[in-house]
């Protein structure tokens, strides 16, 4: 009878190593296959299927730039739109989620349900309106248009609060303020060091959201110069490019390399964090 | 209560920037996207005229739009049935203490990696894949499975196949990550209760983890929705932008942007669109959320 148990668990156990095996190829399959292309030549592409790179990488780059195609600036524009978008949502996120957290004032609840809410509201919906509006503003083409709006980040307050929540000290808090510090003091000098790993957490989700993003810079941003990287993949996709296989691949993997970096260091701040937000309802 | 000193009017100030910016780059557009639909509005002029309901009717007589709502369901259902259904496979065979599977975590973060990269790169990766030339074609020729190369993309099939497949694998992972996490807050003395009283794993399951998972489910069913309803970047960059072919994975936000991109720009009717899916989304996640919720 326990022979026949441990059998059949481990008939079972095949097939689920062989389910995950097939899921495992269908992931980083796809993935390695960009990789190894951005290194190889069109004529090797076309000649077939390979899973080990090549040496054409730095002439893939020189057909892109001679294609108008500055991956470098776009790699900029990119960076610092995320890196700005990123401090902007993860500081206000925090201060608003502290606030929530920390304050009994009147309207505490109302505001909490009201975070929560925002976040099921499809924003995206709305760009009509924020284009014309950014437009009278004459924000358009501006990368402020892309940033300001990071003040107020739903998502990111209602991670905020669930992670302060389960951390804040009290009682470090009415020290400091027997001490005499002042509130924003409290809130920078105590609140945010010990906070770090939460921050960093909800940065890298800030970081990753704005650096994939490309309908509202692809509303709002028009000149070429200030073209995201997004917006330079959506130009691979036009018909001059087309035949450039080695090329394109290579624009492609610039876009994803910085991702992979910062997913191979921080993996387990990221599995984590996305099961934070949504067990703890 | 907490405190010694009572500062609790300090919070207005805490979150008065989000309450700001909130009404300047949140409701506002709202609003003005609202306005903007009961007008004829476009880029090219400066003055508009109020057209009341007639870019609502307008859009309800056009099959066009129609096509769209209804693409966009089926996109969305079509990536989220499979997306749940082996989140939730993959979550009890990663919990099973009779399996013991190992690496559970190193197999999520791996399944997670996808969601990370760019969906316009990974449409435009998978564009290159599916092309004409590309590599699954001379995969296919080459061991025999089709007599000659094919033109994926100029199929519905294939084309709505694959905005499905790409939206699967971008977020499959992720799914089994939120599931996972709501199986193992279970306690797992209700399960020892179970097996005690003789339940097979199949009735554990439907008693015990589908309950209690509720919650769970409805976070990921309302975000993704949330999500699907704004389907942009992949049906967009996979064909020519206009939905090809026949029209097959053209969604809600494809078609507000071709009005807006128009050789006029015609806002006031974009802004419709927009106005109408912003509704149709709202009114079912909030259902979904109140339907469906504990009752206390």
């Amino acid at each position: 009878m326990k022979s026949f148990y441990t059998l059949r668990t481990n008939i079972m156990r095949v097939f689920v190593y062989l389910t995950l095996f097939i899921l495992l190829v269908l992931t980083v399959v796809p993935i390695w296959l960009l990789l190894v292309n951005a290194t190889r030549s069109t004529p090797e592409i076309q000649q077939g299927l390979s899973m080990i790179p090549s040496t054409h990488l730095i002439e893939n780059y020189q057909i892109l730039k001679s294609k108008g195609i500055d991956m470098f600036r776009g790699f900029t524009n990119s960076g610092f739109v995320a890196l700005a978008s990123t401090i902007t949502s993860v500081y206000f996120s925090l201060l608003t989620a502290y606030g929530i957290v920390i304050y009994d004032f009147k309207g505490k609840k109302l505001m909490s349900n009201f975070v929560v809410l925002l976040v099921l509201i499809p924003m995206q919906l709305s760009i009509v309106g924020f284009y014309q509006y950014m437009s009278k503003l004459g924000l358009t083409d501006t990368y402020a248009s892309l940033i300001l709006p990071m003040i107020a980040n739903a998502g990111g307050v209602f991670f905020g609060k669930q992670y302060l929540e389960s951390m804040i000290i009290y009682d470090l808090i009415d020290a400091a303020r027997i001490d005499g510090a002042s509130e924003l003091g409290i809130f920078h000098r105590i609140m945010f060091p010990i906070a770090v790993p939460g921050a960093v957490t909800m940065g890298i989700f800030a970081f990753v959201a704005s650096w994939n993003s490309f309908f509202g810079p692809f509303v709002l941003i028009s000149s070429f110069e200030k073209y995201t990287l997004p917006m330079l993949v959506k130009t691979l996709r036009g018909d001059v490019y087309r035949t450039e296989y080695g090329a394109i691949y290579l624009g492609l993997a610039i876009t994803i390399v910085p991702i992979l970096i910062v997913y191979a260091i921080f993996s387990r701040f990221i599995v984590n964090g996305i099961s934070m937000g949504a067990v703890k309802e | 209560m907490r405190f010694k000193i009572k500062k609790d009017h300090y919070g207005y100030f805490f979150i008065a920037p989000f309450v700001i910016g909130f009404l300047v780059f949140g409701l506002y557009p709202i609003y003005n996207t609202f306005q903007l639909s009961f007008t004829d509005t476009t880029l090219m002029s400066r003055t508009a005229e109020f057209v009341g309901m007639k870019n609502y009717t307008r859009l309800f007589a056009d099959d066009f739009f129609m096509k769209a709502v209804k693409n966009t369901w089926l996109l969305w259902i079509l990536n989220f049935i499979p997306q749940i259904g082996i989140a939730m496979l993959l979550s009890v065979w990663f919990t099973s203490t009779r399996l013991r599977i190992k690496g559970v975590g190193a197999w999520r973060a791996i399944f997670y990696l996808p969601n990370l990269l760019m969906p316009a790169a990974v449409a435009r990766l998978y564009f290159g894949f599916f092309d004409f030339y590309g590599p699954v074609n001379q995969l296919l020729v080459q061991t025999g499975v089709i007599p000659e190369a094919m033109h994926f993309l100029q199929e519905v099939v294939f084309a709505r196949g694959l905005v499905v497949f790409i939206q699967w694998w971008m977020w499959f992972g992720q799914t089994i990550i939120i599931v996972m996490a709501g199986m193992t807050a279970i306690p797992i003395h209700l399960y020892e209760a179970a097996m005690v009283d003789g339940a097979t794993s199949l009735q554990m399951f439907m008693r015990i983890t589908l309950p209690l998972l509720k919650p769970i489910l409805i976070y990921i069913f309302v975000t993704s929705l949330v999500g699907g309803m704004q389907m942009f970047d992949i049906p967009y960059m996979l064909t020519d932008g206009r939905g090809s072919p026949l029209s097959s994975i053209m969604t809600n936000s494809l078609q507000m942007y071709m009005k807006f991109a128009s050789s006029k720009g015609h806002i006031g009717a974009a802004s419709s669109v927009g106005v109408l899916v912003f509704i149709m989304t709202t009114i079912f996640a909030l259902g979904i959320f109140y339907f469906l919720r504990e009752r206390n």
